[in-house]
C-alpha cells in the first residue's frame, strides 16, 4: 500500500518560530516512498528543526506535514502513533544508559506496541547481527564506542518497524575513524528500500547514497535536485558558495 | 571568676561524662535511639512517596498541578519543623482533630521530608539530559512511560546521595519530636538529666547522634563519588 502512495511525506509551507526567531520560513518538501533525501546547509539553516518537526519533537508554528495522507498538524492526531512510524536517530545517540543494548531495543516495542518478548528478541538479534553487534547484546552503552552506540541507536529505531527514518547529523559527534561504520549501516538501510531523510555534513554520503539533495539556508529550501546536479552544477549562488566552502575544507 | 578556676578536670568529667551514669543511661538512650530511627525511616519512606508525586506535579506543564505542588514545597520548607509539629499536635485539636503523639510525629516528619525530597527529585529529574526524554518520546512512548521507564530510573541514581543527606537531616530533626511527647533521644536525654542532676545524658545523646550520622554522611559522599563515574551521555 505504501508503494502505491505517491508521496509518503508532504510538507507544505512549514514555519517554525522560537520566540521572535523564525527558524523555518515556509518549507515545501515532498518525499516518495523509498526515497533517500539528504538535507545539507550551513549550521543554523533550519535543517535539524525541519527534521524534528516531522516526528513532532518540535511543534510547527504553521503549515502542514502530511504523513501517509494524515496531516500531523491537525488537533486530535495521536502523536505516539505517528512517532512509531517515524524513527529518528540523533547526533548524541541518546541510548538509555541504565539499560543494556538488548533492553534499549526491547523497551519501546514491548511497552508501546505490546509485542511479545520472544518476537522482539528475535527481531533485535536479527538487527544486531546485521549491524555486527550481536556480541554486545548484554553490554551497557558506556561500554561501547561512539560508532557502536550510534548503530545500536539505529537498530533501536528500526525495532518499531518505522516507515520513515530521520537522521539528524548522526556522525557529527563521532571520531573520524568511526564515521564509516555508521554510514555503511545507513547505506544498507537505504539499499533495503527505507524512506530516509538525512541531515548531514557528509557530502560524500549525500552524493553517493541520496536520490535527492536539498540545500537549505536561512530557513528555506534554496535548491534541490539530483546529487550529481547539485554537486557538479549548482544553480544558486548560495549553494555554490556553501559547496565550495565544505568541499575544499 | 574564682568559681570557674576551681573546677578541675575530674569534676568536669564527673559532670559531663560520669562513666557509671553513662552505663546506666545507655540502654535507655539506645532504646530511644531505636525509636528515633524508626520514626525517621517511616517519615522518610512516606516522604519519598509524597516527594515523588510532588516533584512530578511541579515539573508538569499543567498549572493546576504545578502551582499547588510549589505551594506545598514552599509551605513546608518555609516554616520550621517545630512549628509544623506543634500545629499538628496542639493546634489541630481546636477543630476536633486529636492525634496521638506518635501519629502526629509521623505525619509531621512525613509532610516535612516530602517537601525536601520533592526538591531533590525535581533536581534529579531535571539533571537527566533532554535527549533522553526526546529519544523515549520519539519511540512512541507516552510522557508517563518515558518518565517511568527512562527518566526516573536514571534520576534515582542521581538522588541517592542527597536523599541520604536528607535522611541525616531528618534524623537530627526528629529530636524535635520531644515537644509533642514522643519518647525519642532528646526526650529521654532531658528526663535523665533532670532526674540525675548531671549532664552526662546530654553528652551521651550527642555521641549517639554522631554515631548514626557520621557513617551515613560518609556513605553519601562515597555514593556521590561512585555515581559520578556513570554519567549518561548528553
Amino acid at each position: 500500500m505504501l508503494k502505491d502512495m505517491q508521496f509518503i511525506i508532504e510538507i507544505e509551507d512549514l514555519r517554525k518560530r522560537f520566540g521572535d526567531n523564525e527558524v523555518l520560513k515556509g518549507v515545501n518538501l515532498k518525499v516518495k516512498p523509498s526515497e533517500v533525501v539528504c538535507i545539507i546547509g550551513p549550521s543554523g539553516s533550519g535543517k535539524s528543526t525541519l527534521l524534528r518537526c516531522v516526528n513532532l519533537l518540535e511543534k510547527p508554528s504553521s503549515g502542514k506535514i502530511i504523513l501517509e495522507g494524515i496531516d500531523l498538524t491537525q488537533p486530535g492526531v495521536d502523536i505516539n502513533k505517528v512517532r512509531q512510524k517515524v524513527g529518528i536517530v540523533f547526533q548524541s545517540y541518546n541510548l538509555f544508559p541504565h539499560l543494556t543494548v538488548e533492553q534499549n531495543l526491547l523497551l519501546a516495542p514491548m511497552r508501546v506496541q505490546k509485542r511479545s518478548r520472544e518476537e522482539c528478541l528475535e527481531k533485535a538479534e536479527k538487527l544486531l547481527r546485521r549491524m555486527g553487534l550481536i556480541e554486545k547484546m548484554r553490554a551497557y552503552p558506556d561500554q561501547l564506542s561512539g560508532g557502536q552506540q550510534q548503530r545500536v541507536a539505529i537498530a533501536r529505531a528500526l525495532m518499531m518497524d518505522p516507515d520513515v527514518m530521520l537522521f539528524d547529523e548522526v556522525t557529527s559527534a563521532l571520531d573520524p575513524e568511526l564515521v564509516k561504520e555508521v554510514l555503511d549501516a545507513m547505506k544498507e538501510l537505504a539499499a533495503g528500500g527505507m524512506t530516509m531523510l538525512v541531515v548531514t555534513h557528509e557530502m560524500g554520503f549525500a552524493r553517493e547514497v541520496s536520490d535527492r539533495v536539498v540545500f537549505m539556508d536561512h530557513g528555506v529550501i534554496v535548491e534541490e535536485g539530483k546529487p550529481e546536479e547539485i554537486f557538479t552544477a549548482p544553480k544558486n549562488r548560495r549553494t555554490k558558495e556553501f559547496l565550495s566552502r565544505v568541499l575544499t575544507a | 571568676m574564682l568559681f570557674v578556676a576551681e573546677i578541675n578536670l575530674a569534676q568536669l568529667i564527673d559532670k559531663y561524662f560520669n562513666f557509671k551514669l553513662a552505663l546506666e543511661f545507655l540502654p535507655h538512650l539506645l532504646s530511644a535511639a531505636r525509636w528515633a530511627i524508626i520514626y525517621t525511616l517511616v517519615g522518610e519512606s512516606i516522604g519519598i512517596i509524597i516527594g515523588l508525586v510532588i516533584a512530578l506535579a511541579r515539573i508538569s506543564s499543567f498549572k493546576l498541578l504545578s502551582y499547588p505542588a510549589s505551594i506545598y514545597v514552599n509551605l513546608f520548607r518555609g516554616t520550621p519543623l517545630l512549628v509544623q509539629l506543634m500545629f499538628i499536635y496542639y493546634a489541630l485539636p481546636y477543630v476536633g482533630i486529636n492525634l496521638p503523639p506518635y501519629l502526629a510525629g509521623i505525619i509531621g516528619l512525613s509532610l516535612n521530608s516530602g517537601a525536601y525530597v520533592a526538591e531533590i527529585f525535581r533536581a534529579g529529574i531535571l539533571s537527566i539530559p533532554k535527549g533522553q526524554m526526546e529519544a523515549a518520546r520519539s519511540l512512541g512512548m507516552s510522557y508517563g512511560q518515558a518518565m517511568f521507564y527512562v527518566i526516573i530510573p536514571q534520576a534515582v541514581r542521581v538522588v541517592i546521595p542527597p536523599l541520604t543527606n536528607e535522611f541525616v537531616a531528618l534524623l537530627k530533626d526528629s529530636s524535635l519530636l520531644y515537644v509533642i511527647q514522643v519518647p525519642e533521644i532528646a526526650y529521654r536525654m532531658r528526663s535523665l538529666a533532670s532526674a540525675s542532676f548531671n549532664a552526662t545524658s546530654y553528652t551521651l545523646a550527642a555521641l549517639i547522634y554522631l554515631s548514626l550520622t557520621i557513617p551515613l554522611t560518609y556513605f553519601a559522599s562515597y555514593m556521590e563519588k561512585r555515581l559520578s563515574r556513570y554519567k549518561s551521555h548528553a
